[in-house]
């Protein structure tokens, strides 16, 4: 009866230091909305919402019409009875939202079964053949903890769109997956409008918003600074952050000053070999590492880039070959995380975390303060803690923590890729800088193999196929 | 940049719940009445007054007399302290090797895990009580066996928590970090995991304190646990029991104190699991 699945009139958040700006938008059949925006900029609380579950101690207002239903933003339980026939939520991080000891078809079946309101043997078959469309037919009897980061993205999708909701909200969908499996949840995501569903997707990822299509909404801090049709946002930002945050794509990055003469290896590497859990993840590598030079690692989630990245850092066994360090570095192998609040203890300040690490090897307390003015970083923020920082601050800060070390050889495991693009140019640039500076070998991960291509000086690729072995290939550097 | 701060600020010390907050203002009053009374009130609790027995309270007995003429505000007093006593004594007997035990086990994991693990495995396929009273057989109206019967009880709960609670920790990338970073295990176990595992060690705590008065009131009330005329809880309710006709409001006292200690320590412990 009506021309639109959801109307969202001034929908507002306030509460706990949080404020987002009053914000309309309109979604009929076959509508794509994106919402693009740093961390922080409020992008998930849209969602929740509209969900009506937004954590305690916010607020919204505003109305919201869904389906020719009309609510009140504020009145959280409202929507309860929506979820799954007329709202389904892709999650975060979705192998989260999976229970971890059910098999896969059983999880997809459930909502088939209590949602939609089938039978056991239906829902059943129709688990399954949702399963089989999304290339998921092999994986229905495995639990989660088998499944790689995309497959348990489908299946969480299967589940959620079991009850046959028209309206899909995706938060960050793509959160921590490489390339081919990003392109392949856009596919999914966009099945949606294509049925004439609507399709509201949170991303900080600029590509994944140009796939989409649709209308793109730019948020900053909680207040909408473009919106307009794709085509015409993402190619044309007219605001002065958008522009920024285009510019931080890869592929525009400028190039690093070129490597000097290449000088003893830090880390040498021959005939490296791993297999994991009956599954070689690769035979015969071998690489090397100088003084200053960028390696990037590219390769499918699960092929063993974080493994063999801590093989040379001496943290994990190799099957066969051996590693060579650098002698006389004690310390002088380092590592970056994915996740820097997890590679923090989350109950000390920043100060105190510092100070350990000083009075433990004697550091020079005068090279801190130019090495922090040199990251960025405010020694404000040394009085809180680490999860009281955004996570490119901290980022930052883990930086300079194995800089203090002076280390010869730096394992940065996708540093970046839980970082918005501004934040994530910014860090790397300043790694590659200190790195060429300092004479520190860096292995860099990635799974964006634009941003490898940009800034390393060789890349090595590892394929998850099992009968390939690793390449070392030279880039365009030369 | 700027940035959101999403989550409150993280406070060193989680602030107490509204039932917490009751638990531990009870515990204080108990406290403070097990400590205060024999101080104020010249009152011994082994006193016997054979002309004044089973009287009701009055000004100079302000919780009357028991069946030999006995101040109930001093026995009652000595009785909490003695109950207080013996629950800090085992849980921190319990807890210190427990926390070490299940460290070095989910740390080391292997052969010692294994050993610590069947250690522990062996002693819970007793039942927590039948192990005390084996060791009450053993030394009867012994203070120490039942201490230590108490102890070898409840230091299983702190060993598997801690474990279970280790093992994820030293594979976690904080703890990696650290140790690249050139931190030894000290160190490591000071920042990364005692600030993880204190929360649950002190909730543990809390409920053990709880089972430890209980398990000694209900050995004392079968007779097998301290022997008169010690002041216990249990035991003076059985020996009140045969004049509940009498004197019930007597009778009343140790099951009312016993009541509040481990409510006040149950309050404390419970705490939202978020």
């Amino acid at each position: 009866m009506s021309t639109h699945l959801l109307l969202a009139e001034g929908i507002a958040i306030q509460g706990e230091g949080v404020t987002i700006a009053p914000f309309s938008y309109l979604l009929g059949p076959g509508d794509r909305l994106t919402l693009l925006g740093e961390t922080g900029s409020g992008k998930s609380l849209i969602a929740q919402a509209i969900m009506g579950t937004l954590p305690k101690g916010l607020r919204a207002e505003g109305r919201l019409v869904i389906d020719g239903e009309r609510f009140d933003a504020a009145d959280n339980a409202s929507r309860r009875a929506l979820w799954g026939h007329r709202l389904a939520l892709l999650p975060q991080e979705p192998w989260h939202a999976l229970d971890p000891t059910m098999r896969a078809v059983h999880q997809v079946a459930e909502s088939h079964r209590h949602v939609a309101g089938r039978g056991r043997r239906d829902a059943m078959y129709a688990a399954w053949a949702d399963l089989g469309e999304l290339g998921l037919a092999e994986a229905g009897t495995k639990l989660p903890g088998e499944l790689s980061g995309g497959m348990a993205q489908r299946v969480a999708f299967a589940a959620a769109s079991a009850g046959g909701a028209p309206i899909v909200i995706a938060d960050e969908p793509t959160k921590g997956l490489d390339a081919p499996r990003r392109d392949a949840v856009v596919e999914l995501l966009a099945r949606t409008p294509e049925a004439a569903g609507a399709l509201l997707t949170i991303t900080h990822d600029i590509d994944v918003a140009r796939r989409l299509g649709g209308e793109v909404v730019i948020l900053r801090q909680g207040q909408v600074v473009e919106r307009g049709p794709a085509q015409q946002v993402l190619t044309h930002p007219q605001s002065e952050y958008g522009q920024r945050l285009l510019a931080a794509e890869p592929s525009r990055w400028p190039r690093p000053q070129p490597l000097g003469e290449q000088q003893a290896p830090v880390v040498n590497a021959d005939g490296l070999a791993k297999t994991r859990g009956g599954r070689e993840l690769f035979r015969d590598l071998s690489l090397t590492v100088s003084p200053g030079e960028i390696v990037g690692v590219v390769g499918p989630s699960g092929c063993g880039k974080s493994t063999l990245g801590d093989m040379l850092l001496g943290i994990t066994s190799s099957d066969a070959g051996h590693v060579q360090r650098a002698t006389g570095h004690p310390l002088g192998f380092q590592k970056l995380y994915q996740d820097p609040p997890a590679a923090f203890s989350p109950h000390w300040r920043l100060s105190r975390l510092l100070d350990d690490l000083i009075r433990r090897h004697r550091l020079d307390r005068a090279k801190i303060l130019p090495l922090m003015m040199r990251l960025g970083l405010d020694e404000r923020l040394l009085t809180r803690r680490p999860g009281e920082i955004s996570g490119g601050e901290l980022q930052r800060f883990a930086i300079l923590r194995v800089l203090l070390l002076e280390p010869c050889f730096l394992f940065a495991d996708e540093p970046t890729s839980r970082l918005d693009p501004i934040t994530q140019r910014q860090t790397l640039e300043l790694l590659v800088e200190l790195a060429r500076e300092r004479h520190c070998g860096v292995m860099l991960v990635s799974h964006d193999p634009a941003l490898v291509e940009r800034i390393c000086d060789k890349r090595i690729s590892l394929d998850g196929t099992s009968s390939l072995t690793g390449r070392e290939l030279d880039t365009a550097m030369a | 940049m700027s940035t959101l701060t999403l989550h409150p600020a993280r406070r060193r010390l989680p602030a107490l719940n509204g039932r917490q907050r009751l638990g531990a203002t009870l515990l204080a009053l108990l406290l403070a009445f097990a400590w205060l009374v024999p101080w104020l009130f010249d009152a011994d609790p082994a006193r016997q007054q054979l002309t004044r027995i089973l009287q009701l309270p009055s000004l100079a007995e302000p919780l009357g007399t028991d069946h030999l003429g006995r101040s109930l505000l001093a026995r009652l007093a000595a009785a909490v302290q003695l109950s207080l006593g013996m629950a800090l004594l085992s849980v921190t007997t319990a807890a210190v090797p427990g926390v070490l035990l299940g460290v070095i086990a989910g740390w080391r994991g292997g052969w010692l895990d294994r050993v610590l693990g069947s250690l522990a495995d062996a002693c819970l396929a007793l039942p927590g009580l039948l192990l005390v009273l084996l060791l009450v057989a053993i030394a009867p109206g012994n203070f120490w066996a039942l201490y230590v019967g108490i102890s070898l009880v409840l230091w299983i709960e702190y060993f598997r928590v801690v474990r279970a609670r280790t093992r994820v920790l030293v594979t976690s990338p904080q703890l990696e970090a650290s140790r690249l970073l050139g931190f030894g295990p000290l160190y490591l176990f000071r920042r990364h995991l005692w600030p993880e595992l204190a929360p649950q060690v002190l909730t543990l705590a809390a409920f053990g304190a709880a089972s430890a008065i209980l398990a000694m009131a209900a050995l004392g009330f079968v007779s097998v646990g301290l022997r008169p005329p010690t002041a216990e809880l249990g035991l003076m309710m059985i020996e009140l029991l045969p004049y509940y006709h009498e004197a019930p409001w007597a009778m009343a006292q140790p099951i009312v104190v016993l009541f509040v200690l481990v409510l006040s320590l149950n309050l404390l412990a419970g705490r939202d699991p978020r």
